[in-house]
């Protein structure tokens, strides 16, 4: 539990039960290994384990976790982008998952039924919320780093050009930002229905 | 020609993008424009063309559209273009409580309403701590794999459709309709059920429908070799789609595909049983993959549709199996009226027809989710398209697109 | 046929008795309702889940064809009515405004679902959800449900087809926006 304390998060996602995860404690000891400093905080178990990493050494952490034969996080499964306007920041999450290597029958039995996944974590400011691409590592990361970016404003640096992906180039703002604001129209045709939100 | 050459025919005379309505709004030129003219002889003088497929169109299965990059026949680079139907699922789970988040899960994927609700449960127990009754668990494998039966004979019938073939369509939907029934007399609906629910499941299965299950199942099982005489063991479709829109291993892991297509590119994984949830590692079944012996090559469009074909067959396998092993007792937990989580985060991935559905939520204790992210398989599947469809002939882009099993519901979200 | 010739105005009262059992007098332009309404060309227009049921009618056991709308086309100048089957969104609806404009008049729009009706279960927080089709084009038959039955699409259509017969051929709903909710 290497949380630092003045940048705690508003809902710091704490342990409530078991031992640590064996895929995130292998990850990690390689990141510690290989790079070292690289890992900010991390949660070893629970439901929901996590590493947290700095924007600047997200590539090379990702590199090295998709590039280890034991691991072998062949897949970026999924983007995810987090608001949190009361510390300032936004996160980005990263599930990674393998293809290659099937979870062994113990990890199975464990009483905690999650699945072997490495969630890598990064936060950024919020109002200049940059994140360098994974997009030539994992090539399908390009469409979910271009919905992170259309549905929360979240850039992605160093790939070619982002554009928005389900909404219209002129759409205004970020709809998952937590302060945005329904717009009354669009164009001319309404969003907020007559009877009000 | 420049790059942006897809935004300047955009904006000329008679323009590719509708704008009317709203003005120049614009869309990503992001087709980038090969100069490769190997196919064609030096002293003859061709053009490029760019054009729209969708997305209003009868192959793209909805509202996808796909900018085009052609010469003559061949499709030089493709670009497509999702966002049609968006229907913000994810502000919406922001907005309302968990239970009343349900119902849009179903209209996601609309042909895995069943699944959908399956992994949207599953996700908010997990955050809660819920636990589920035997029974019900049971339930709602049953109901999952009906879901993922009907789904995938829907899927072989339009993609008969697509290439051209009425016949299978018109076939598949007597068993379809037969399902649809069954689902009907369970829940009430007929596409989107909301029989799923946080804790268990809505109501108890009937013997008489259990009676009525059974049947659906055998008239399943005797219609298969009829579909496949029509499709898989048809010249004439394997001539369309064996070799075609070819997405090897490592092309279906670098773009994220995943279910039957994923399974069709030789990776032998399943969900359902490499990380088994809710009572899948009771059931014994086989998980179709890689070359089906009958024609093609791995990881091409006959392929995908053989997995498909092979998946119903394993699906009817775990539904006697459930049938068979079914406990008593209750099939709901007692919950609150209102559901607050407490803090926390969870992950949690499960086998749809058509893919990897997932969700990431965050709960802070209050009965509104704080965030909800969903990976829609399709989104990822069809994303692929960019990399595999470049060099197919038109014709052939349509077997990809329809082979790749997509619902615009679940790419748009 | 004989419904229909008896409900025409067909006359002859005076004729010779055989005369009228092989004549039958109408107008030109009745006659035109009369085919229009029993081979109304639906578009193939599925947005979303709507768009499922909405082959489920045309399909087997629903057989849509019975009813003279089962000829379903891919092209917006083949046909005279649009099903708008699914969600709306903003960035459709442009798309959807020059699919109606395609199409040759008389030319009839039915609304299915909820969501084309009026937002339906995404009126209050989607944001990119259009509250309703008839913001976008004139609609002459709402079909609420979500999704709604076959049975429920059949009784559109047939309610459209009685429509036709009453009002004639020429493109009925009212302009887009007009009353409801111009407000907003």
């Amino acid at each position: 539990m290497s949380e630092p304390k003045d940048k705690t998060p508003p809902a710091p996602p704490r342990p409530d039960v078991g031992e640590p995860d064996p895929v995130t404690a292998r990850a990690l000891a390689l990141l510690e290994r290989r790079a070292p400093g690289a890992v900010l905080a991390h949660e070893p178990g629970g439901r929901h384990p996590w590493l947290r990493v700095g924007a600047d050494r997200l590539r090379e952490a990702a590199r090295l976790l998709r590039d280890d034969p034991d691991l072998a996080l062949d897949c970026c499964h999924l983007i995810s982008g987090v608001d949190w306007p009361e510390t300032g920041e936004m996160e980005v999450l990263y599930h990674l998952v393998s293809y290659a290597r099937r979870p062994d029958a113990a990890y199975r039995r464990r009483p905690l039924k999650n699945d072997p996944f490495v969630c890598l974590r990064v936060r950024v400011p919020r109002d200049a919320p940059e994140v360098p691409t994974v997009m030539d590592l994992w090539t399908g990361a390009d469409w979910h780093e271009r919905e992170t970016y259309d549905l929360l404003g979240i850039r992605f640096t160093g790939r070619k050009e982002l554009h928005r992906i389900l909404l219209p180039e002129d759409w205004p703002g970020h709809p998952l930002r937590k302060d945005w604001e329904y717009p009354a129209d669009y164009h001319g045709v309404p969003i907020i229905p007559p009877e009000g939100l | 020609m420049s790059p942006g050459g897809v935004r300047g025919a955009a904006q000329g005379p008679g323009g590719l993008v509708p704008g009317g309505l709203y003005g120049g709004g614009g869309e990503p030129a992001a087709v980038e424009f090969h100069e490769r003219q190997e196919l064609v002889g030096r002293d003859l003088r061709t053009e490029e063309m760019v054009f729209n497929m969708g997305p209003q169109h009868p192959a793209t299965h909805g509202v996808l559209r796909v900018v085009i990059r052609t010469d003559g026949e061949v499709v030089r680079a493709l670009q497509p273009h999702v966002g049609n139907i968006h229907r913000c699922c994810e502000k919406i789970g922001e907005s309302v409580p968990y239970y009343q988040w349900l119902p849009y899960v179903d209209r996601m994927d609309y042909l895995g309403a069943m699944c959908n609700e399956h992994l949207a449960c599953m996700a908010i127990e997990r955050l809660a701590g819920i636990e589920v009754p035997e029974r019900a668990e049971y339930c709602r494998v049953i109901v999952a794999e009906v879901q993922r039966i009907l789904s995938h004979i829907f899927a072989v019938g339009v993609y008969g459709l697509d290439l051209g073939a009425f016949t299978p369509f018109l076939h598949q939907f007597r068993e379809r309709e037969r399902g649809l029934d069954l689902l009907d007399h369970l829940s009430g609906g007929r596409l989107l059920y909301h029989y799923v629910r946080i804790g268990g499941v809505k109501r108890d299965l009937s013997p008489e429908w259990l009676d009525e299950l059974r049947a659906f199942l055998d008239a399943v099982e005797r219609r298969l070799p009829e579909y496949n005489t029509l499709l898989l063991h048809n010249r004439i479709f394997q001539d369309r789609t064996a070799g075609v829109g070819v997405i090897d291993r490592d092309t279906a892991l670098r773009w994220g595909v995943t279910g039957p297509s994923l399974r069709a590119a030789d990776v032998d994984w399943d969900c359902r049983r490499d990380v088994p949830y809710s009572v899948y590692d009771r059931f014994d079944f086989e998980v179709p993959h890689g070359h089906s012996g009958i024609a093609g090559v791995v990881g091409d469009c006959f392929q995908r549709h053989w997995v498909r074909v092979r998946e119903v067959e394993e699906s009817l396998k775990i539904v006697r199996q459930a049938l068979a092993g079914l406990p008593e007792g209750p099939v709901l937990a007692n919950l609150p009226a209102s559901l607050r989580p407490p803090e926390g985060e969870v992950y949690v991935r499960a086998e749809n027809p058509r893919g990897e559905l997932a969700a990431y939520m965050v709960s802070r204790g209050k009965d509104t989710a704080y965030r909800i992210r969903c990976r829609g398989p399709s989104f990822s599947n069809i994303a692929v398209i960019t990399e595999v469809g470049e060099g197919t002939l038109i014709a052939d882009l349509v077997a990809l697109i329809g082979s790749l099993d997509i619902v615009l519901g679940e790419v748009d979200r | 046929m004989s419904r229909d010739t008896a409900d025409g105005p067909s006359g002859g009262a005076g004729l010779d008795p055989e005369l009228q059992q092989s004549v039958i007098l109408t107008k030109v332009e009745w006659v035109k309702d009369w085919g229009r309404r029993h081979a109304l060309w639906p578009m193939a227009f599925g947005l979303a889940c709507c768009a499922m049921e909405m082959m489920a009618t045309a399909a087997t056991k629903y057989d849509l064809d019975r009813f003279g709308a089962g000829v379903f086309r891919a092209s917006p100048r083949q046909s005279d009515l649009m099903i708008v089957a699914g969600t709306l969104s903003h960035k459709m609806a442009p798309r959807l405004r020059r699919l109606y404009e395609q199409m040759p008049d008389p030319k009839y729009v039915i609304a299915m679902g909820a969501c084309v009706v009026g937002g339906g279960p995404y009126s209050r927080f989607g944001y990119h959800v259009v509250q309703g089709v008839d913001l976008i084009v004139p609609v002459d038959v709402y079909l609420p449900g979500c999704p709604p039955r076959p049975e429920a699409l059949i009784d559109a259509i047939r309610k459209l087809q009685f429509r036709i017969e009453e009002r004639g051929g020429a493109t009925l709903g009212a302009p887009a926006a007009a009353g409801r909710r111009a407000s907003a």
